[in-house]
């Protein structure tokens, strides 16, 4: 009647980087930029458009427009690749969310899946531009090894996150694009 | 011990869904559990590193930690730690007995779902799962319903024989689900698809899969189960869908990255609560006006909520 735990394989308890794992973390970043929330958003918010500010992709590629079904490949100057899609897009709240879409590349990010939250709201005579995400580590199982551990995934994300940042302080202020 | 004995353990005393009961919230990153009482957070415990998910029962609460390779017990009343069971996996989804001497728990690297003894943690049986078992129901008639994340599955389980009965295909990803107050229906979210699908829960079949919102991470049903309540993660809001025509009613902002989601409380006074794991706080929305009435701060990354049965039973 009784299965015992000593006939499961022991193979099971070692996960391969999936898709997903059940302890997610947080990453966020905000910036703030010396320009009208609307001049920022018209820069920033072509989903697929992400190539002209952020200094670590080499090449972005958009399917779909702004909107739910949108999808952008990125290519990273590290050579690794993001496939993400769009589930909200609001130009009136000025702020869009995605997750990632394709398979995980490690050598892009060291995490497994995420889904992120990009938003431009007016602060002073500027605008504050934050960008948050719920990720999990690149090997889900429960003995990560440390290029793959919460830690490592929580670093590259922040990474990204402030890199791009950057990158879009420098193209809003600047009044033309960098990249 | 006998099946018959354990199975009238199990099920003899799953009475009434807890409704009227305390609402307990456990947060991830600030390990606490918080006790949400007449719109206030009345009480908070420090509990054990990173808990995923809490289930009530029997006066008990119980947390996981996919990462301790542990479950905590704890006293419903209060939220203090009574004791550790170690777990030989990845537990993540929980499920109590009504009496609260026996736990269900999912092993999401394990694919298999366990029968735990309250008590002092021992496994006595097993049941495979699909890919990725993440959250799961108990019924009054002693079935699991598990969300096979990876296999776009729920698997069925006499909790009793640990025997796997039957497998329900669903939408992209199922991650939470939520009986329907008669347990006529099951409803389930789907992460990928942005999608609700309804199980029948005497034919075992999906009778439909309506569009919820984007990331569907949570799933409650109002006490008269007239309103399904979903939350959508990626869009920070909880959308009521009428049970009757599925369609979308309401949609209420709440706050960022929101997951677990409960109600308690019945006629005018029904309220559900949900986690937002990245405001760290739980929004209340009346059932009534489907608005959101409080926005209650708690400790940093609430996921998971459960009611606690009032008395412990």
């Amino acid at each position: 009647m009784r299965l015992s735990l000593l006939a499961l394989p022991l193979a099971l308890a070692a996960t391969a980087a999936l898709a997903h794992g059940p302890t997610p973390q947080k990453v966020s970043q905000s910036i703030t930029i010396k320009a009208s929330p609307d001049a920022v958003w018209k820069v920033a918010g072509d989903f697929a458009g992400i190539g002209q500010w952020h200094p670590d992709i080499a090449k972005a590629e958009g399917k779909g427009g702004n909107g739910e079904g949108g999808s952008r490949t990125l290519t990273l100057k590290n050579g690794g690749t993001l496939t993400e899609g769009l589930d909200e897009w609001k130009a009136d709240a000025r702020s869009y969310s995605y997750r990632m879409s394709g398979e995980p590349d490690l050598k892009a990010l060291p995490v497994s899946s995420y889904s992120a939250t990009f938003t431009v709201s007016p602060e002073g005579d500027g605008a504050k531009v934050e960008w948050m995400g719920r990720f999990y580590r690149g090997d889900t199982g429960n003995e990560p090894p440390d290029n793959l551990s919460d830690d490592a995934g929580r670093e590259a994300m922040n990474r990204f996150f402030s890199d791009g940042l950057k990158g879009l302080k420098a193209a809003a202020e600047g009044g033309k694009r960098t990249q | 011990m006998s099946w018959p004995l354990l199975a009238a353990i199990l099920f003899a005393l799953s009475g009434a869904p807890a409704l009227a009961g305390t609402v307990w919230v456990a947060s991830q990153q600030g390990a606490r559990l918080s006790r949400i009482e007449a719109g206030t957070v009345a009480d908070a415990a420090a509990v054990p590193s990173a808990p995923a998910t809490v289930a009530a029962g029997g006066g008990l609460l119980f947390l996981s930690h996919p990462d301790g390779h542990a479950i905590t017990v704890a006293e419903a009343a209060t939220g203090r730690v009574l004791r550790r069971l170690p777990y030989a996996g990845q537990v993540f989804g929980l499920a109590a007995s009504a009496d609260g001497r026996t736990v269900f728990a999912t092993d999401w690297s394990g694919h298999r779902v366990d029968r735990i003894a309250a008590a002092d943690g021992r496994v006595e049986g097993s049941a495979p799962t699909g890919r990725d078992p993440a959250h799961l129901v108990l019924d009054r008639t002693g079935r699991l319903f598990v969300a096979d994340r990876e296999s776009r599955q729920v698997s069925v389980i006499d909790a009793a024989r640990m025997e796997r009965v039957a497998t329900i295909p669903v939408g992209e990803a199922p991650f939470a689900l939520a009986l329907d107050p008669a347990e006529a229906r099951l409803y389930v979210g789907n992460v990928r698809s942005n999608s609700l699908t309804v199980i029948d829960t005497t034919a075992l079949k999906a009778v439909a899969t309506v569009p919820a919102g984007a990331m569907p991470y949570g799933v409650a049903v109002s006490p008269d189960g007239a309103r399904v309540l979903v939350t959508n993660q990626g869009a920070g809001t909880v959308t009521a869908l009428d049970a009757a025509s599925l369609a979308i009613a309401a949609t209420i902002g709440v706050g960022r990255y929101p997951e677990g989601i409960v109600v308690a409380g019945e006629g005018g006074a029904a309220r559900a609560y949900v986690a937002n794991w990245f405001s760290d706080d739980v929004s209340v929305i009346d059932l009534t006006s489907l608005k959101a009435v409080a926005r209650l701060p708690v400790a940093e990354g609430p996921r998971s909520l459960a009611v606690a049965s009032e008395g412990g039973r």
